[in-house]
């Protein structure tokens, strides 16, 4: 108990020193209430970031940037791609991709274009790749290089606009970029 | 040449029937520098990749690539092309320094 005390004198000389209205102002019991609270809260966001370690899912603002200068203010969908990149890419250099899209490919309606995207790369917007009616099934594969850890978008745009896209996290050992 | 600037590959797969949706993978030598890496010496190396490809099905583009530095040396590509008619198959690879490479393959039906 005395301890207690202790720490509570402590906490009060410090918001006296201070100056701190707020902090002078709290009893022993609300102080002791508002850390233990204030625990909690950090506990919940460590757990919260344990069980969604998907970066992929917020975009960041460079990222936004590219794909307003892409896009515009078109709105982007998920779904309707599938993209196919390693969990864990040994070497940055060399790191495959594939995208594949169930999207028609006939002339009344098909993929124009499939847009590859690494948020932490020097280029975001790594490459695109135009389609025709003629590319029988909307499927690009290759090979690229990823300076670090990242999330690598894959985004589709269909020959009336619609835009689709998917996202994984990459991680990367071995810079690739230089 | 295999090992030297802009030698190139195209697969195509054998006994090609018309209307057939084909895989057609496509490789050309080139560094694909980027101009952030330096040699042993120190001095940066510049620059140095591919940034547009065009892949020509008979008189028509089939498909027509943007690309960065950031895809892998030697570049390889795949993807599909529905084969519906026998015609030369073009790819032109071209990049940052005005290098231009050129590889074709017929596509033919069995009979």
């Amino acid at each position: 108990m005395g301890n207690w005390v202790a720490i509570g004198k402590l906490a009060g000389r410090v918001g006296a020193s201070y100056s701190c209205d707020r902090m002078s102002g709290l009893s022993r019991r609300s102080f002791l209430h508002a850390s233990g609270l204030a625990f909690l809260a950090l506990a919940a966001r460590r757990l919260a970031a344990l069980v969604r370690p998907r970066p992929a899912d917020d975009v960041p603002w460079k990222v936004q940037q590219v794909l307003k200068q892409l896009f515009g203010d078109r709105p982007i969908q998920a779904g309707h791609v599938q993209l196919d990149v390693p969990t864990v890419a040994a070497d940055g250099r060399v790191v495959p991709v594939m995208i594949e899209s169930d999207l028609p490919m006939s002339p009344d309606g098909y993929v124009k274009a499939i847009h590859l995207l690494v948020d932490n790369n020097p280029d975001i917007h790594l490459a695109g790749f135009r389609l025709t009616p003629q590319i029988g099934q909307a499927f690009v594969s290759t090979r690229i290089k990823m300076r670090m850890t990242s999330p690598v978008r894959a985004i589709v745009e269909t020959s009336d606009g619609a835009l689709w896209s998917a996202a994984a996290d990459v991680g990367v050992t071995v810079n690739g970029c230089g | 040449m295999p090992g030297e600037l802009g030698a190139a590959r195209i697969l195509v797969p054998t006994g090609i029937r018309r209307g057939d949706v084909i895989d057609v993978r496509a490789l050309v030598e080139h560094p694909m520098a980027t101009g952030l890496f330096r040699d042993p010496e120190g001095k940066p190396i510049p620059a140095h990749f591919i940034n547009d490809v065009s892949v020509m099905y008979g008189d028509q583009e089939a498909a027509h690539f943007v690309w960065t530095s950031g895809v892998s040396r030697d570049p390889f590509v795949e993807f599909s092309l529905r084969a519906d008619r026998e015609a030369a198959l073009t790819f032109t690879w071209k990049d940052n320094k005005g290098g231009v490479f050129t590889q074709t393959v017929d596509i033919t039906f069995v009979a």
